[in-house]
Formats: structure tokens, sequence, C-alpha cells
């Protein structure tokens, strides 16, 4: 049987509240009208992360070209960090005529000789998808020659956008390596972090308290995490998803298969890094556990807060503008709250249903949630005299044009927001940006013009 | 010359730096004034070569895709891909141009572009770029075809001050200028095909990004056919000359395979002199620059004659950098190309290969310092070498699209900048061996 995900079903997933109410998924993109990546895209980012893996793209160069060694997902693992390694068949005219699968094969042996991976990510793109490369043939025969998985990911980019992508590539982990490994022990309180990218290092803000706590990460998907440790995951007694709804049909099949049970948590800021790490321990259910909880929450919280106190004056008063996508929306505002600047709106042109109730609920009645940010916030920074706008880089020119304080918060910044201590980080490029008077400057008049 | 090692001879590409046909056809497209590059293939190939420039220039790209996604590539023959695209495109933001590119994958189903064009009726270049053929720069060169082939009205008249300049896919904007500014110097007038010198140059503008915010004019392009003189820079760019004769078999192509360092410039400044009837009068900025250059060239020798180099580029641009180097005595141990050309056997270094970073790993015994783009930092830590960034992409740096490596001004920048580099090299290694020698002695 073919290991191609049903696309179908993965665009209805029933543990997604949107889709109770739709019909059928509708999902073609709009010609001339599009942006935004695509499935193969998104497959990447769901899985480059694992860095003792090799990340093979089978495809044309447009694909991989400009679009390795991209993604700041740090690793601890102590060989070659995979995740920065590009590799890729480069598919050229003969392998259109006569079929790439010979060199698909032969790519893998040069993989497996030369950098030893744990496991090789096969990644089909449109071409072989469209000239019908066996891939799943020639990941399993070489599975076997090699004695490591092998594990075909069918995101072919014109199947979709990137959220889809990255279901497929959750459903080729669930397919091919969960429960494909016993772990060494067990403990009561083994948790998989699902979505947890480690983007930035932000893993690395809140792991070491939950380890204090006596909670073991077993596995993660994919932040630092390990090929040898997700084939154990089906014995986790919590998933937790970070930040990261499109991997929910993952949690709910494993809540299905392995009787997992799930919550959706958010490290962003002081309120959401302290409910998280208390939902944890809930939903662990060990009274002894929850209690020591909270003992570590009020002492990290009195220690931020401390560190806090020079910032306070400088963000008082000070109203923001936040521009990102989906549950950064509410997540992100959580963490600007957090400092004491007012959100007075922020966008949910990328948000799912439950994340706009979210955002709602975090910022109040008189918040605007704006569905089509790129026209609306420049007269949403009048109409709210705001201070400062949180968004991409390419919202730079809208901050200038208004000459007031930018950050950028999108995923190629290089310093992490997450955790406690994310929190001082964000205060202090914030500071930084409320400071700077380069906003007020670039578009100042020159001195001869009227 | 040297030993030229034409395919890689490996069943993939690991740490590449090779980019690809429709991305070459896409930034030809962005310098042409008020343009929509259309790339007609999955929504991802537009995505990835958008986010590529868009964090190698750092400004907001131009383009759109036909968004083919799995049932059109079945049904489709692409006309209602591209038919519905322009549609689109044509309702929001009436660009002077469409620029439409194929990939790999429309390629694969086969869609007849010529076939498709004919039935629409606003301004429109369709170029075949599968990416499973060349790279760069062939899709740069490729477009510039196209425009000129699909764009250019023919013509009898020749204006004897003008000049066509076809730079090749490495130039930065700024280099585009400079060269334009120069050549103007001599008495002339220069319209660059592509133009990137007005439109992706890290200018403050609106930076809505709905359509290219500089380059040529789709008129210009149009009115092409009346210069006396097409020249083409770079190996890659060569035949465009003829496709623009074919417009007006009374223009003359002069070519260069560079215009860097001392005897890249002379050249053309030698040609410069020659046509504009000037005799041996140069514009006295340039003859100071050459004096400068000349005086650059004797400051940064000692480093850079004692240092051998890997370079990792577009041929064209290994050809240029090569070239500067060898004039002061820089040693090429390997040069590394993304694909074939003619002009590799020309580089006058110990090794010419076909290839990707992990070849350059391999052989690093072989080379001190690195120029190539921002991937050749990581491929610096892991062999203990430096790097200075050179080429497509480069993420890591500011400034990219003003760094001017080109005729007597900029090539002696470019020889500083890299013997400054050479010795603060020099100057770690050095303090790394005393330090041991430290630690061996208190032992």
């Amino acid at each position: 049987m073919s290991s191609k995900p049903k696309i179908k079903e993965l665009l209805a997933e029933s543990a997604c509240e949107h889709n109770k109410g739709k019909k059928g998924s509708c999902n073609a993109p709009t010609p001339g009208a599009t942006t935004g990546g695509c499935a193969l895209d998104g497959a990447q980012i769901a899985l480059f992360p694992f860095a003792d893996a090799a990340h093979l793209i089978h495809g044309p160069m447009s694909c991989v070209g400009g679009a390795w060694e991209t993604r700041l997902t740090p690793t601890s693992w102590s060989g070659r960090d995979l995740t920065q390694t590009g590799f890729a068949t480069d598919i050229s005219n003969n392998d259109v005529i006569f079929s790439g699968e010979k060199k698909l094969a032969a790519a893998i042996d040069h993989i497996v000789t030369n950098y030893a991976p744990e496991a090789v990510f096969v990644y089909s793109t449109c071409v072989p998808a469209m000239t019908g490369d066996d891939i799943d043939a020639v990941c399993k025969q070489r599975s076997e020659k090699h004695g490591i998985p092998c594990v075909p990911v069918h995101a072919p980019g014109f199947v979709g956008a990137k959220n889809l992508g990255s279901r497929i590539a959750g459903e080729a982990v669930l397919k091919h390596l969960i429960g494909t490994k016993e772990p060494e022990e067990t403990t009561p309180f083994d948790i998989n972090l699902i979505g947890e990218h480690n983007n930035t290092g932000e893993l690395w803000r809140y792991r070491h308290l939950l380890e204090e706590l006596g909670i073991r990460v077993l596995s993660t998907f994919s932040g630092d995490g390990r090929i040898a440790s997700i084939r154990t995951a089906h014995r986790a007694k919590l998933n937790v998803i970070v930040c990261a709804k499109s991997l929910v049909s993952m949690t709910r099949k494993m809540q299905e298969q392995y009787g997992i049970p799930w919550i959706s948590c958010s490290f962003y800021g002081k309120t959401d890094t302290s409910k998280s790490i208390l939902a944890i321990a809930e939903a662990l259910g060990d009274a002894d556990l929850i209690e020591r909880t909270r003992a570590l929450i009020a002492r990290e919280e009195a220690r931020l807060e401390e560190k806090l106190v020079p910032y306070r004056e400088i963000f008082a008063g000070k109203k923001a503008v936040l521009n990102t996508g989906g549950n950064k929306a509410w997540s992100i505002a959580s963490a600007l709250q957090d400092l004491g600047i007012e959100v007075v709106a922020t966008s949910v042109r990328k948000s799912t249903e439950a994340d706009k109730a979210k955002a709602r609920e975090y910022l109040g009645e008189n918040a605007i949630l704006m569905t089509s940010p790129a026209t609306q916030q420049a007269k949403v920074i009048d109409d709210t005299g705001a201070h400062l706008l949180l968004a991409g880089g390419r919202s730079l020119y809208t901050a200038i044009k208004k000459r007031i304080a930018f950050t950028d918060v999108n995923q190629e910044k290089k310093k992490s927001y997450g955790g406690y201590d994310g929190l001082l980080v964000l205060a202090e490029d914030l500071k930084n940006s409320l400071q700077n008077p380069v906003f007020e400057l670039v578009d100042r008049k020159a001195p001869w013009q009227k | 010359m040297a030993e030229v090692r034409h395919k890689s001879g490996k069943p993939l590409q690991v740490n590449p730096h090779k980019l690809s046909q429709p991305m070459g056809a896409t930034l030809a497209f962005l310098g042409v004034d008020r343009c929509m590059p259309l790339m007609h293939g999955g929504q991802g190939c537009a995505s990835f070569t958008k986010v590529m420039f868009t964090r190698h220039f750092c400004e907001p790209i131009a383009l759109q895709t036909t968004a083919v996604n799995d049932v059109i590539a079945v049904l489709d023959g692409g006309d209602y891909s591209i038919l519905e695209s322009v549609k689109n495109i044509h309702d929001k933001v009436a660009p002077e141009l469409i620029g439409v590119h194929t990939t790999g994958l429309t390629e694969t189903k086969g869609d007849d572009l010529r076939g498709i064009a004919s039935k629409i009726d606003v301004p429109l270049v369709y170029v075949n770029t599968p990416d499973y053929q060349g790279g760069l720069e062939s899709g740069w060169a490729l477009t510039t075809q196209a425009l000129i082939d699909q764009l250019t009205e023919p013509c009898d008249r020749i204006d004897a001050q003008k000049i066509v300049l076809v730079p090749h896919v490495s130039l930065q904007p700024i280099e585009v200028e400079k060269l334009r500014d120069f050549i103007e110097s001599f008495g002339f007038k220069v319209v660059a095909v592509p133009d990137l010198s007005s439109s992706l140059d890290n200018h403050l503008g609106e930076k809505q990004a709905s359509l290219s915010s500089g380059g040529v004019t789709v008129a210009e392009v149009k009115q092409l056919a009346d210069a006396a003189f097409v020249v083409t820079l770079g190996a890659s760019v060569k035949p465009v000359g003829t496709t623009l004769q074919k417009k007006n078999p009374a223009i003359q192509h002069r070519h260069f395979d560079h215009v860097n360092g001392l005897q890249g410039t002379d050249a053309l400044v030698a040609w410069l002199l020659e046509t504009s009837g000037r005799g041996d009068r140069l514009p006295p900025v340039v003859e100071r620059w050459r004096k400068r250059l000349q005086d650059a060239m004797l400051d940064s020798h000692f480093s850079i004659g004692q240092t051998r180099f890997l370079l990792v580029a577009e041929p064209d641009h290994l050809a240029s950098m090569a070239a500067s180097l060898r004039e002061v005595g820089g040693k090429i141990a390997l040069a590394i190309s993304t694909v074939d050309s003619p002009i590799l056997g020309d580089i006058e270094a110990d090794q010419v290969i076909v290839g990707d970073l992990e070849d350059a790993e391999k052989m690093h015994d072989a080379y001190d310092l690195i120029i190539g783009n921002f991937h050749t930092e990581a491929l610096a830590h892991r062999v203990a070498k430096k790097a200075v960034m050179r080429g497509f992409p480069n993420y890591e740096e500011v400034g990219i699209a003003l760094k001017n490596d080109l005729l007597y001004e900029g090539g002696a920048y470019f020889l500083f900048e890299i013997a400054n580099a050479a010795e603060r090299m020099r100057e770690e290694q050095v303090h790394h061996e005393r330090e041991q020698i430290k630690l061996q002695r208190i032992a």
C-alpha cells in the first residue's frame, strides 16, 4: 500500500473546530493572486529540526537552492548538524525522461556512507510526482539495505500550502517512525512536545524548568529532536502541542492509536508560560507535582518581575499594533501585556477561528482584529495613536511612514522570545526600538524640501 | 590553463550553491520597470524564489505565481492558470509588463507557452525556463533574449551615441549603475537590459512591492534596435548580442567576459576611447581611479600574493573575481562553479569544477581564504578558514546591492577588502600559534 496520506482527510481534520460547519475543504489557490509557501516548504519546516536525520529533496534546485541553511533551529545533537546541510537530487533532463529512481537510490547511498544519519527523510516534489518515480519503493529498499529508516514524505508543492505540508510531515513520522522502538525506561511524567521547532532556541528557555519538576521530555517533534526518541513517542503519557495547530491530526491519531491525551500550550510571555507549565502538571494529574509546579512558577515569576522593573517605566502607557501570523496573534500579545504594553490591534489574517476567539479574549472588547493588515495597519496606527508596530520585515515601511518604532517578530529573527527569560529579551528589543531615533529621522524631509 | 571538471559525477548535490533557471528569469524581469514576474508553476516555486531574493536584497520582491495545483497539473494545458493569473494581476496592479516564466513542473506537463501567449492581449513576455536545465545565469540570459525577441521593434536607423549594455546576472545593482555612468562619461548614452540599478538598489521608496520599482522601461526595450553597439558583459549573455542584431543588422556587437581589475577595465577603456573618437583623452576621474587601482594593487599584492583562494560562484562571476585576484598574484587553488560554461576553461586556477560545497569541504587543504555566498561561512567554520561573502544568496549581510567590485574604482575596493580579510585571518592564525607555544612552554 502506498504511504501517501489522504489529502482530503488531512484537510478536514475532525479535531479542528472550523471543520465542523464546513461541507468540504476549499483549497485551490488563486492563480496570479497567491502568496505563501507550498506543502514541501511546510514539510521541510516541520522536519528540518531533526538534526540527526538527513533531509533529501528529490527535485530540481528551485525546491532547495535558496532554502537550505535558513531555519534557525539549533540542536544539541553532538554529530554533524544535518538541519544545516542541504541535500538535493538536482533532477536533470535525463531524470525527467528516464525516471530519477536510480539517482535517488544512489543519493541515499551517498548520504548514508558519508554522513551516517539516524534516518533519511526523502521529500517528493512536483516533478517526480508528475513523472511517477516510486519513492516508496526506493525508500523501502534502501531502509532494508542500510538498516535505518528512510522515510518518504509525499508533500509535492502542488498538493497545497505550507500548513498541509506540515500535516503530511506529521503523517509520515506517525506512519514510519513512531512506535518502531521501545524506550529504555519510562517515567510517569513522560511527555512529547509536538510542533516545538526550537526556533532560535525557544525550547531551551523552558525545557530545564520541566526537567527540574521531574517532567521528562521523551521526544520532540521536532525541535532539538532525535530520531531515536521520536520512535519511542508512543510511550508518552501526554502530548503537548506547542503553537502548531497543523499537527492536531497527528496528536488526535496518537490518542486513538496509543491512548495519549493532548493539550495545547504557548510559551510566549510570563502568563502563558506559567499557565502552560501548570497545565502540563495538571494533565499529568499528580498532586505533588502540581504543588511543586506552583512553587516553581511563583519563584520564576518573582525572579522575572525583579528584572523587569527598569522596563516598567519605559513601557507605561505605550500602545502596540501586532501584525503576525496564526497563534502569534494572541501569544505575542500576551507577552506584550505582561510587559505593561497595551495591544490595541492584532492581525488575524492567518488565524484559525479558535485563535481569533482567543485574540479577542486576550485583547478585550475595544481591540481591533485586523483581517487585512496590509491595508489596515497604517490607518489603525493613526486611529489608536500606537507607539510601536511589531510585524514581519515587510511592514517596516509602514512604521517608517508613520514614524513609530518597529520590532521584527517573524521567524527569521535570531533571538528567542520564549519562556520567562525570553520576555526579558523581548523587553530589551522593544526598549531599543522605542528609543531609536531612526524611525523619526529616515522619512524626514530634507532642509530644502517644502 | 586550469584542469576543468565539467560534470559533478555525483547522484546528488550536498550543500548546493546552484540556483535554478526560473530564479534567474525572475530576477531579469525585476530589472524591467513596472513589471510583474509571473512564475508558471506551483505556489512554492515562486515562494522559495521570493523569500530568497527578499532576504538577499532586504527589499520587497514583486513576484506572482500561476499556483498550479495537482488537479490543474493533470487537467490543464496551462491555458487556465496563465489566463486566469494574467486577468487577476491585471485587474489588481495593471503592470506595464507581465513576465511569464516556466518551471520544471509546467515544463514536465508540457504547456504550450507560445500558443497561450498568442491569446493574451496585455503586454506579456514569455520564456521557457525549466529548472531541471541550466541555472541562474541561463534563466537571466534566456529572459533577456525573450525581452528583446518579443518586444524590441526592428529598426534600420542607428543612433551613433547609443549603447545597449547587457550585464550578467551576478552583477550587483550598483555595479550596473557604475558601469553605465562610466561608459556615459565617454560621451555615450547607455540603456542597460535588464537594469537592476534602479529597482533593487536599496533605495527608500514606497516599497509596496506590487510591481518592480524601477529598471529599464518597456518603451526603452521596444526602442533598443537603434543602438550603435550592444555590449555584452559575461559569457552567459554573449548570445544576447546576436538576438539584438536580428532586429537591426547594423548594430555592432562588442563582448567582454568581465571588466574587473586593471586589464579588464583597460580593455573596456581602450575600446571606448577608440569608438568615441576621443583619442587618448581619458575622463580625468577615470584616469585618477586607474592610478588609485595601480596603487591598491601594490598595497594589496603582498597579502593576496601569499593567499590561496577557494572561489564559489556562478561561472561569469568566477571569471571576474579570478582575474582581479590573479593580477596581484592571488593563487586560485579551486574555483567551484554552479553549472558548466565555456568560460570555465579560461579561468586561471589550479582546478575548476562544477560542484557543490561538499566538494569544497573535501579539498579544504588546498586553500586559505574563501570567497562565496553566505553558505561558505558555515563551511569556513567547519574547516577553520575565513570567508568573504559574494554571490547569491547572502542572508547574513546588509548592503549587498551596493557592493561594487568592477572597473578601476570597484577593483581597488575589492582588493582592499580581500587583502584585509586575508590579513585578519593570518593574524588570528599567528595569535593561535603563539598561544599554543605558550601553553607548551607552561606544560
